[in-house]
């Protein structure tokens, strides 16, 4: 029987081991074909395509050298941080203390408040009311125009809800017995011992806003504020208006790389972020999403 | 917990610091306050008669020629040439093409925040017409009548085509500036004359000597290269059912696109599919398909890939625009690859009827409109004044730089850069900001302007190479149906559904993914009738035979 539990267990290994292969391997191919999109030279380029290996004194900084070296990219990146930073600020200090107040059993009109931050969720305005009140609230060509309506997620908040919901009632009552209120106890108390959740909920919020395309496009008219992603777009769109454009500002790299180029330097932040937080993300959404 | 407090300290002057810089610095044009002081009199200089004592703000939204590029600095010569010749302060904002800007305009349209002068763009192929009607019955947009007598050198120039200003023309006002097409009839029918050569074959003159030929390059190695890597007939699909990179085959049936604008009457106007002839070129593809003389990627081919394929010398078949095609950044990596390549531009093939159409003339043109909002607010004039300048004064600035800095301009008034900065002139990577307008609101399709943008040059082979006089002119010389009416069509109300089931079908039938019978063929017909093409078919008909376009 020990024999038979023991070959289950293997078979059963073996069996996940290959699963997760194969799950791995879809993930890794396509990332790692974009990788070498972005590295190929125009010369093999042309000649036979994308090859599925490169040879490592093939590879060529070109695409990345174009992109970077357009007279709009340090301007837009500088934008796209300037959004990323001051958007994951203004979300923060927003969520922080709508999810602790409503984590509060006993705040008054908490159901309410809860419905109301619900229905939100459930029914969106739609494009074109927030079009009016942002340029009602003459906002446009100003930043604020992109990060304020996603400001707050209701779905962040509610996990971050969640959580604070599973700190210790006791820790936060023995600050109470000793003066605090309620400001002292979310300050000095709970966030303290809620680097996780808040660690997570702002990689969430600087995720978006680092990505954040259409309402850029939509509320920012000078060509000075527009972040990276539209930037990028502008530069990748060329290429399905070529037979129009009869001089071309990019010659030395294929489209595709310069697509691929894009993807990974619009990627990068995040890709060195994750590893930093990873520790804490895991722990945020799963103490976030269950409780005792 | 101390660190906490800081952190704190530091994060709320971060926020103030953001905060303060968040609104960027205004450019000059939104410097000056709407109603700016009156300028300064000269008392040396008489003013302009034609230009008002107060500077104009007039917003203008267009799509760019070079969306990579960028738009052009603050800086720009044009703007200050344009405020203080004018008296206009302008904003030009460049917005994205198709679908993302449409949204942005719909948006704008929706707050009755449409700009002063805009250019209506469309997620679909010839829809800017439609969403101009949407704009005129929501009372968005003004008409432009007036403002033809204010600008008589650009409405001589730009907006002499009759047939153009009737289609942008509701209750007998015209609401939309329709500007010259991009260049018509610019594609058509090529063939690797190399690769003929080699194989000492002649190029097809019917559907059946395509499959011939086109059979030859899959399977004799027309490349010499000693692989089987080659496939006859490269494509991709762009437009309804296979699109129109198939038009070689569709044409000699008389069958292009979806309208029968060939057999266009009064009395009877109607869908491709309905011809028996559309079933004989159905049979051509399939037999074409099934001989795997066509890369088989076609079907998901992007348009990009597709390009890059036959600049792989991938296949040796297919139909190209003209400039995609021999326009020397675009040729470059063919001809890097193959110095002894060439394209040949062939007519259209002959089919059994004798028909032989080349492609359907459907006169794409550009929309531009002013807002009903800037002529309440007294900027028609402006506006008029503006465009005529860009006609006129400002054409050369705009469209190609400043003469001797950025181009020449021979006697015959003709465009060069001999002696000019390679980094300076006018086709030249660094310059393409400064002539952002000129595919919108500068050119009109000049031999001179032509000439400038697709010049001759020499091939590594030592070819002269010459794409206005090899292919431009070939192209436009072949039997094309002209069918500008396609755009007066209103999609049926279950357009999705509609679309999906005669592409889907279509392409099916081509990939032998459901055989091609009589019967299935039927079968597909009455389920075309189905998602309610009979009275999609009768409302075209109603509509052209109203606009008196069905003779």
């Amino acid at each position: 029987m020990l024999y038979t539990k023991t070959r289950d267990a293997r078979i059963y290994q073996v069996g996940i081991a290959i699963f997760l292969t194969v799950i791995l391997l879809i993930i890794v191919i396509p990332f790692w074909q974009v990788i070498v999109t972005a590295f190929v030279p125009l010369d093999i380029y042309t000649r036979e395509g994308i090859p599925f290996f490169l040879p490592p004194t093939k590879w060529t900084l070109e695409a990345f050298k174009q992109l970077m070296g357009h007279s709009q990219f340090a301007r837009a990146l500088w934008n796209s941080v300037v959004i990323t930073v001051l958007g994951v600020t203004i979300s923060m200090t927003l969520t922080v203390p709508l999810a602790y107040g409503l984590s509060t059993r006993n705040l008054p009109g908490r159901k309410l408040i809860m419905t109301l931050v619900l229905f939100t969720y459930l029914f969106s305005p739609g494009l074109i009311p927030v079009y009016l009140l942002i340029t009602g609230m003459k906002l446009t060509n100003n930043y604020l125009a992109v990060i304020l309506p996603p400001a707050v997620s209701v779905y962040n908040t509610l996990v971050m809800m969640s959580f604070f919901e599973g700190l210790p009632e006791d820790l936060k009552e023995a600050a109470r017995l000793d003066g605090a209120n309620e400001l002292q106890v979310l300050w000095n108390v709970v966030l303290p011992l809620s680097k996780p959740i808040l660690l997570t909920i702002g990689l969430f919020y600087a995720v978006y806003f680092w990505n954040e395309f259409f309402t850029p496009l939509l509320y920012l008219n000078r060509n000075d504020l527009l972040p990276l992603p539209v930037l990028l777009r502008n530069i990748l769109i060329s290429s399905s208006l070529n037979e129009y454009v009869e001089y071309n500002a990019f010659s030395t790299s294929p489209i595709e790389s310069l697509k691929a180029a894009g993807v990974l330097i619009t990627m990068l932040p995040m890709f060195l972020i994750y590893p930093w937080i990873q520790r804490y993300f895991t722990k945020g959404t799963l103490v976030g999403g269950v409780k005792e | 917990m101390k660190s906490w407090k800081m952190i704190f300290v530091v994060f709320v002057l971060v926020l103030s610091q953001i905060l303060a810089a968040c609104g960027a610095p205004a450019t000059p044009t939104e410097v000056a306050p709407p109603e700016a002081p009156e300028a300064p009199a000269e008392p040396t200089k008489a003013p302009e008669p034609t230009t008002p004592p107060e500077p104009v703000d007039i917003t203008m939204w267009l799509q760019a020629t070079v969306t990579e590029a960028g738009p052009p600095p603050d800086d720009w010569i044009a703007y200050d040439i344009i405020r203080e010749e004018l008296g206009i302060n302008l904003e030009y904002v460049i917005i994205p093409p198709a679908g993302d800007g449409e949204a942005k305009l719909n948006a704008a349209a929706a707050a009755n925040d449409l700009p002063d002068f805009f250019q209506v763009t469309s997620t679909n192929r010839g829809g800017e017409r439609d969403n101009l009607v949407n704009y005129y019955e929501l009372g968005l947009v003004a008409p432009v009548d007036d403002m033809f007598a204010m600008m008589p050198e650009r409405t001589k120039n730009h907006y002499n085509n009759q047939n153009l200003l009737d289609l942008l023309t509701f209750d007998g006002a015209v609401y939309g500036l329709p500007a010259p097409p991009s260049i018509p009839k610019r594609e058509g029918f090529v063939i690797r004359q190399d690769w003929l050569d080699a194989l000492d074959l002649e190029a097809p003159t019917t559907p059946e000597e395509l499959l011939a030929v086109a059979k030859a390059f899959t399977e004799q190695d027309p490349d010499g290269n000693g692989k089987n890597d080659t496939y006859g007939i490269g494509a991709f699909i762009e437009g309804p059912g296979v699109g129109r990179r198939f038009n070689f085959v569709f044409g000699a049936y008389g069958v292009l696109d979806v309208w029968n604008f060939v057999d266009a009457s009064p009395d009877k106007f109607e869908l491709n599919v309905r011809d028996p002839q559309y079933y004989e070129a159905m049979q051509v593809m399939v037999a074409l398909n099934e001989a795997g003389v066509v890369d088989p990627d076609w079907p998901t081919l992007s348009k990009d890939e597709f390009r890059a394929r036959w600049k792989q010398g991938r296949f040796g078949i297919m139909w190209e625009d003209f400039a995609a095609l021999s326009n020397k950044s675009n040729y470059e990596p063919f001809d890097t690859n193959f110095p002894d390549g060439s394209w040949t531009p062939l007519p259209a093939l002959i089919g059994p009827g004798g028909e032989a159409y080349y492609g359907l003339d459907d006169a794409q043109f550009n929309v531009f409109a002013v807002s009903q909002r800037a002529v309440d607010e007294g900027k028609m004039e402006a506006i008029a004044r503006l465009l005529e300048w860009i006609a006129t004064d400002g054409y050369y600035l705009l469209g190609f730089g400043e003469e001797g800095v950025n181009f020449n301009l021979d006697e015959k008034g003709f465009i060069n850069i001999d002696g000019i900065d390679e980094a300076q002139a006018y086709s030249a990577p660094e310059r393409q900001p400064f002539t952002q307008m000129r595919n919108q609101l500068v050119f009109y399709n000049t031999l001179a302007e032509i000439s400038a943008r697709y010049p001759n040059y020499t091939t590594e082979g030592g070819r002269e190479m010459t794409p206005i006089d090899t292919y431009l002119s070939f192209f436009q010389s072949q039997n094309w149906v002209p069918a500008f009416a396609k755009l007066l069509i209103q999609p049926p109300a279950n357009a999705a559904d509609f679309e999906r089931f005669y592409n889907e079908g279509i392409i099916q039938f081509v990939l032998g993914q459901k055989e091609l019978t009589p019967e299935s063929w039927a079968e597909f017909l009455a389920g075309l009738d189905g998602q309610g093409a009979k009275e999609y078919e009768a409302a075209a008909q109603q509509v052209l035979s109203d606009a008196g376009l069905l003779k």
